[in-house]
C-alpha cells in the first residue's frame, strides 16, 4: 500500500466556514494545495507569461470517483488522485443503496448506511468485533486508510450537483479543494453497472446546470490488489486529461487571447475519445467506457 | 505590465475571497454580483472575464440560490453576457460558460416576461443572445458547442408546452409553453411552438449525420431524458429518431481505437437513455420496440469484434444437416427423415451417385424419353412444393457421398503413386483401415478413371496437390510410449486447473439433478476431469503393467515408473499442495483405489489354478492412503479438525496403520484434541473401525499426558475399563471388548464414490 500522509488537523480544523471571515489567509497557508479558484489561477499564469512565481499546475480538473461501496476502488483512486503530486480536487461516492464490508461470511456482510456513517465507526466497530479477521482480510487497512482521508461514505444518488462543500474542507478531507462548489469535469467509476447508474441518475437529476461532465468507467475487481492496480491506472488517465485540458487552456491565452483563435485546435473536450483510446492501449486488462453527461 | 499583472492578482484574490463568502451564505449573491459585473464585464482582461463567466455559470446553477433570486439578477447580467459575446468573445473557455449561464437564464428570464410582459427590453436581449448562440453554433469550438446543444435543449423544454401541476398556482408551474398566457404582448405561443419544434430538429439533427461525433451525440443523449420526461407532445418523435440511429453506421471506415471508442460511447449512452425512459414508464407504447432495438445496438458489429477474443467460439455442430439428434434440438418442428440408402459397393456411377430413391422402376426411368415440354409442366408445380428440409436433406445426402467418393479416389491415386516410387514399401498396405483391399489391383486406375473420366480430368487440375497422407509414424519404444502418456497425463492435470478457476455453481446444480443415474465422467468439469484421472490410474492398466511383474521385481525396484504410478504421484502432488480444497479428489482417488484393489483380487482369486498357488495382488490403497495421510498430517493444525475427520470418515476402509498415524498427531500437545477428536468420530460413526480405535485411543492415553482429560471422557463412555481408577480391568476386558486386531477385511464398507 502507498504511504499515507498523515491527516494534518491543526490548521484546517478552525474553519472559515459558520462566519463569514476573509478567506485568503486559511487558503494560503494550506502549503501544497494552491488556491481554490481554478480557473483565475491559470489565467494568472498565463498573463504572466515568464514570470515563474506562480504554479503553472494551479488549474486542474476536478475529479470524482465513484464504485458500489466508497470504500475500496473509489477511495484508491481518491487516495491517489489527491495525493498525487498534481493534488488533484476530488470527491468520491458509492452507488449501491448501502455500504456493503465483507464479514465472517459471504452471506453475512457488514451493512451500514451511506452519509451517516463515518469510516471511523465502522473501523472502531470492526475492530471490537474480530480484530484478527478484519485485520487479515485487510478491511481494518482499508478503514483507515479511509478515515485519513474524509469522513465517511457518500452515496452518489444523494449528491446535489452545485450544492458547496465548504464543510469538506473544514473537515480536512483529502482533496476537497478546488471541490467547494460541488461540481467536477470528469467522474470515474470503478465498474459497469457504477457506470450506468451514474449515467442514469444524472439523466434523472434533470440536468440542472447545464454544465458538462465526462463519465468514464475503468472496471476494476473488487479486491484489494485490483484496487491498487486500478488506483494506478486511474491517476494515469486523470493525468492524461488534466494534461490535455491545461494545454487548451494555456493554447487559448498565449496565442489566442484578444487576437482571435486559430482554426481547428483540437480541444480538451475533442482530445478525450483520444485519449481513452490511448490510455485503453496502455491498460488492456481494464475494460473502459466513456461519455459525456450533465450535471 | 508588471504593476497590472500584480493587479490582476489581487483582483482575482479578492474574487475569490467574495466566491468564499457567497458559496457560504448564498444571501450574500445580489450584493456580489452586482458588484464583480463591472469588474468581469466585456472591456475586463482574459483572465477576470474567465473568472467572472466561472462565477455567473456557477451562480446561476447554484442549487442554493433561491429561483426568485435567481430571476431578480437575471435581466442585469444578460445585458453583460450579450455585450461580452458581441466582442465578439474568442476564449473557449470564456464562451463555454457564457453559454453555460444563457442555458440556466434562458427559462429564468422567460418566466420573468410572463410576469412582467411590459420589459420588452429584457427580451429582445435574450432574443439577441438566443440568435447569437444558434447562429455561431456550429461554428464554435467544441467545449461551446457542447454547451450550446445544452442550451438548444433548454430552450426546446422551455418552448414546449409541459404538464400543468396545479392551474391555480401558476409560479409553482414549471416553466413551459403552458404557463404563458394566451394574449401575452411579446410571447406568441404558436410562433414559439414553431421555432421550439425546429431548434428540436437542429437538435436531433446529430443522429441523421452521415459521421457522428460522439462528443456532440453523448452530449445530445444525455441531455435528453428530461425532455423525453416532461414533455409528452415531443418524447415519441424523440425516441423514434433514437431508434433509428445505430451509431456503427455512422462512423467512416478506418475502424481505430478512438472510433471504436466513440463508438461503444454512444451505443452505450443511447442504451442508459432508452434504459432511463423504460424505467420511468414500464408501460410505454413504444416498450417493445425500445427493447427490440437495445438488443439490436448490444449485437452490432463493433461490439461483436472486440469482444470475440474475450469469449469462447460457439461449439461446433455438425451442419451437414445429417445429424438429426442435434437438428431436431434446435428446430422447432422435427423435418420429416430423408431415408438415404447407402451406396451399392464398388465403382459408383453419376446415376448412382444421384439416385436416392429405393425404388427400382423408378431409378430405371429414362426422363428423355418425356418432351421437354411436358418435363416443364410437371416440374414447376413440383418445385413449388418440394419441402425446403427434405431438399437440403437430399443435397446434403449427394454432397456427402460425392465428398467420400472424391476422398477414395484421391486416396487411391495416391496409393498408386506411391506403390510406383517406392515398391518395398509395404507398410502401406495396412494403414487404411477402411480400405477395401480388393479394389487396389492393378486395373484400379482404369476403373477410377472410367467412373468420372471428365470428372477426375478436371479435380486433378483443380486440386493438384492431392490429398496428403501421414506417412506412418515408427512404433514407439516403451520408454516413448511411456513419456507421451505422462505428458497426456500432465495435460488433463491441466484440465483440471484450467475447469477450477471457472465458477461451477451453475455445473454443480445440474450435477445434482442427475442424481445416481448419471454417467461418471459425462459432465466435463472438474469432477468429470478427476474422475477420469483416478480411474486412468487404477483402472486402465489392471492386470497390463501387474500382471508380468513378479513379485520380486516389485520389491528390488522397478526399471521405470509405470503410468499409472507416474498418474497416481502426480495426484498425490496435486492434492498435498493444496490439500484441504483437494481433499474431495483425495477421496474419490482412495475409493476408486479400493474398489479396484477389491476387484483384481476377485479375478485373481477366480483365475487361480492350482490351489497351492497363491494369488498375488499388488494392493495399492493401503500404500497410497498412507502416504497421502502422512503427507497431509504435517501440515495439519489444531483447528483442521474438519479436514482430518472427514478424510477418515469418507476413505473406503481403515486400518490400523491408519489410526496410529493419527495417534501419532498427538505428540504434539497443540494437536492432542485433533487425535482425540478424530478418533472418537470414528468410534461413534464407524463401528467396523471402533475396536481399533479404541485400542489406539488407550494407547494414546497411556503414552501422552495432554491427552487425559480428553481420551479420558470418551474412554469412560465407550471403554472404562481402561481407565486405571476402578479397578476391574480384567474382567471387563474380556466381555466388552475382545481386542481383536482388526484386520482390514474385517472393517469393509461399501465406498462412498460415485462410480
Amino acid at each position: 500500500m502507498a504511504a499515507y500522509d498523515p491527516r494534518v488537523n491543526t490548521g484546517i480544523t478552525t474553519p472559515q466556514n459558520p462566519p463569514p471571515p476573509p478567506p485568503p489567509p486559511p487558503e494560503s497557508t494550506i502549503s501544497d494545495m494552491p488556491s481554490t479558484t481554478e480557473a483565475v489561477d491559470t489565467a494568472t499564469a498565463v498573463a504572466t507569461g515568464n514570470n515563474s512565481d506562480t504554479p503553472t499546475d494551479s488549474w486542474k480538473l476536478k475529479f470524482c470517483t465513484v464504485c458500489a461501496s466508497n470504500n475500496n476502488r473509489s477511495m484508491e483512486a481518491h487516495l491517489r488522485l489527491s495525493t498525487a503530486p498534481t493534488a488533484y480536487p476530488v470527491i468520491s461516492f458509492g452507488t449501491g443503496s448501502l455500504v456493503r464490508l465483507p464479514g465472517p461470511s459471504i452471506t453475512q456482510p457488514n451493512v451500514y448506511s451511506f452519509n451517516t456513517t463515518s469510516y471511523n465507526q465502522m473501523y472502531e466497530e470492526l475492530e471490537e468485533k474480530d480484530p484478527r479477521l478484519y485485520r487479515n482480510n485487510g478491511i481494518l487497512n482499508m478503514l483507515d486508510r479511509n478515515r485519513n482521508l474524509k469522513w465517511g461514505p457518500e452515496r452518489f444518488q444523494d449528491w446535489v450537483p452545485g450544492l458547496p462543500r465548504l464543510d469538506h474542507i473544514s473537515k480536512g478531507d483529502k482533496g476537497a479543494l478546488g471541490t467547494e462548489g460541488g461540481v467536477v469535469d470528469v467522474i470515474i467509476t470503478c465498474e459497469e453497472r457504477c457506470w450506468d447508474a451514474v449515467v442514469d441518475d444524472l439523466m434523472n437529476k434533470g440536468n440542472t446546470l447545464n454544465r458538462p461532465v465526462h463519465v468514464f468507467n475503468v472496471d476494476i475487481k473488487d479486491n484489494h490488489e485490483e484496487a491498487l492496480v486500478g488506483g494506478n491506472a486511474i491517476l494515469d488517465l486523470a493525468n492524461r486529461l488534466n494534461e490535455s485540458a491545461m494545454t487548451q487552456r494555456k493554447m487559448h491565452g498565449a496565442a489566442g487571447w484578444e487576437n482571435g483563435s486559430g482554426a481547428a485546435r483540437l480541444s480538451f473536450d475533442e482530445s478525450v475519445p483520444e485519449i481513452l483510446a490511448e490510455w485503453q492501449e496502455k491498460h488492456p486488462n481494464l475494460p473502459a467506457l466513456w461519455t459525456l453527461a450533465w450535471l | 505590465m508588471a504593476q497590472s499583472t500584480e493587479h490582476v492578482v489581487d483582483q482575482v484574490a479578492q474574487l475569490n475571497a467574495a466566491r468564499s463568502l457567497v458559496l457560504g451564505d448564498s444571501a450574500l449573491y445580489p450584493q456580489i454580483v452586482n458588484g464583480i459585473l463591472p469588474i468581469v464585464g466585456a472591456n475586463a482582461r482574459l483572465e477576470l472575464r474567465r473568472w467572472g463567466a466561472d462565477f455567473l455559470a456557477e451562480t446561476f446553477a447554484s442549487p442554493m440560490l433561491a429561483t426568485a433570486q435567481k430571476q431578480e439578477l437575471a435581466p442585469t447580467v444578460l445585458q453583460s453576457i450579450q455585450e461580452t459575446l458581441a466582442l465578439p468573445e474568442t476564449d473557449t473557455a470564456v464562451l463555454s460558460s457564457l453559454v453555460q449561464t444563457s442555458a440556466s437564464l434562458y427559462p429564468l428570464i422567460f418566466r420573468h416576461i410572463v410576469n412582467h410582459p411590459e420589459d420588452s427590453k429584457t427580451w429582445e436581449t435574450m432574443n439577441a443572445v438566443k440568435q447569437e448562440i444558434l447562429r455561431k453554433m456550429d461554428s464554435f469550438p467544441c467545449p461551446a458547442k457542447i454547451c450550446s446543444v445544452k442550451f438548444l435543449q433548454r430552450v426546446v423544454q422551455v418552448q414546449t408546452p409541459g404538464l400543468i401541476a396545479d392551474p391555480r398556482r401558476p409560479d409553482q408551474n414549471e416553466t413551459s409553453l403552458a404557463v404563458v398566457p394566451r394574449n401575452h404582448p411579446l410571447l406568441a405561443i404558436p410562433h414559439l411552438e414553431a421555432e421550439a419544434s425546429g431548434l428540436l430538429d437542429r437538435l436531433l439533427g446529430v443522429f441523421q449525420e452521415e459521421t457522428s461525433d460522439p462528443l456532440i451525440v453523448n452530449a445530445t443523449l444525455n441531455c435528453l431524458a428530461p425532455l423525453i420526461r416532461t414533455r409528452q407532445s415531443i418524447a415519441n418523435k424523440i425516441i423514434q429518431t433514437i431508434l433509428d440511429f445505430f451509431p456503427a453506421k455512422h462512423v467512416r471506415p478506418p475502424f481505430t481505437p478512438t472510433v471504436r471508442v466513440g463508438v461503444k460511447s454512444m451505443e452505450r449512452t443511447a442504451r442508459a437513455l432508452l434504459f432511463n425512459v423504460m424505467k420511468k414508464n414500464p408501460s410505454h407504447p413504444l416498450m417493445g420496440k425500445m427493447q427490440a432495438y437495445i438488443e439490436r445496438l448490444m449485437q452490432s458489429r463493433l461490439e461483436v469484434t472486440e469482444d470475440a477474443s474475450r469469449k469462447r467460439a460457439l461449439p461446433i455442430e455438425p451442419t451437414d444437416g445429417l445429424d438429426n439428434a442435434k437438428r431436431a434440438r434446435l428446430d422447432a418442428m422435427t423435418p420429416p427423415l430423408l431415408k438415404i440408402p447407402p451406396l451399392p459397393p464398388g465403382p459408383t456411377s453419376y446415376d448412382q451417385l444421384f439416385t436416392l430413391t429405393q425404388d427400382i422402376g423408378l431409378s430405371s426411368f429414362d426422363v428423355k424419353q418425356l418432351p421437354p415440354d411436358l418435363v416443364v409442366k410437371i416440374a414447376v408445380p413440383l418445385l413449388a412444393q418440394v419441402n425446403p428440409s427434405m431438399l437440403t436433406q437430399a443435397v446434403d445426402a449427394i454432397r456427402n457421398r460425392y465428398e467420400t467418393i472424391t476422398k477414395e479416389q484421391n486416396l487411391k491415386r495416391q496409393q498408386l503413386h506411391q506403390a510406383a516410387t517406392a515398391a518395398a514399401a509395404d507398410e502401406d498396405d495396412d494403414y487404411e483401415p477402411d480400405y477395401e483391399p480388393l479394389d487396389v489391383g492393378a486395373d484400379a486406375s482404369e476403373e477410377a478413371i472410367a467412373i468420372a473420366a471428365e470428372d477426375a480430368e478436371l479435380e486433378r487440375d483443380l486440386v493438384s496437390l492431392g490429398a496428403f497422407v501421414l506417412p506412418q509414424p515408427p512404433p514407439l519404444t516403451e520408454e516413448e510410449a511411456g513419456d507421451v502418456g505422462r505428458s497426456a497425463v500432465s495435460r488433463v492435470f491441466g484440465m483440471i486447473d484450467a475447469v477450477e478457476t471457472t465458477p461451477s455453481s451453475a455445473q454443480s446444480k445440474t450435477q445434482q439433478q442427475l442424481g445416481f443415474a448419471r454417467l461418471a465422467g459425462s459432465t466435463f468439469d472438474r469432477d468429470a476431469w478427476v474422475t477420469l484421472l483416478t480411474r486412468l490410474a487404477t483402472r486402465a492398466p489392471a492386470g497390463l503393467e501387474g500382471g508380468d511383474k513378479s513379485k520380486g521385481e516389485v520389491a528390488t525396484g522397478r526399471r521405470q515408473p509405470t503410468i499409472s504410478d507416474s498418474i497416481r504421484e502426480t495426484l498425490y502432488r496435486y492434492i498435498l499442495e493444496d490439500f484441504r480444497a483437494r481433499l474431495k479428489i483425495g477421496i474419490t482417488w482412495l475409493n476408486e483405489e479400493w474398489y479396484s484393489d477389491r476387484v483384481r483380487m476377485k479375478a485373481a482369486n477366480s483365475e487361480r489354478g492350482d490351489e497351492d498357488e497363491e494369488p498375488t495382488v499388488a494392493l495399492f490403497y493401503d500404500t497410497w492412503v498412507l502416504r497421502l495421510l502422512d503427507g497431509l498430517l504435517p501440515y495439519l493444525d489444531s483447528r483442521d479438525i474438519k479436514v482430518l475427520v472427514r478424510f477418515l470418515s469418507e476413505i473406503p476402509e481403515v486400518t490400523i496403520a491408519i489410526t496410529q498415524r493419527v495417534a501419532s498427531l498427538a505428540k504434539d500437545p497443540e494437536r492432542v484434541n485433533l487425535t482425540v477428536q478424530a478418533l472418537m468420530y470414528l468410534i461413534m460413526f464407524r463401528p467396523p473401525a471402533r475396536e481399533m480405535c479404541l485400542n489406539t485411543l488407550e494407547d494414546v492415553y497411556q503414552t501422552y499426558e495432554e491427552s487425559r482429560p480428553a481420551a479420558g471422557k470418551v474412554l469412560a463412555r465407550w471403554r472404562p475399563q481402561a481407565l486405571p481408577a476402578p479397578a476391574e480391568t480384567a474382567q471387563a476386558s474380556s466381555t466388552v471388548a475382545a481386542p481383536a486386531p482388526a484386520t482390514p477385511q474385517a472393517e469393509v464398507q461399501a465406498p462412498t464414490a460415485s462410480t
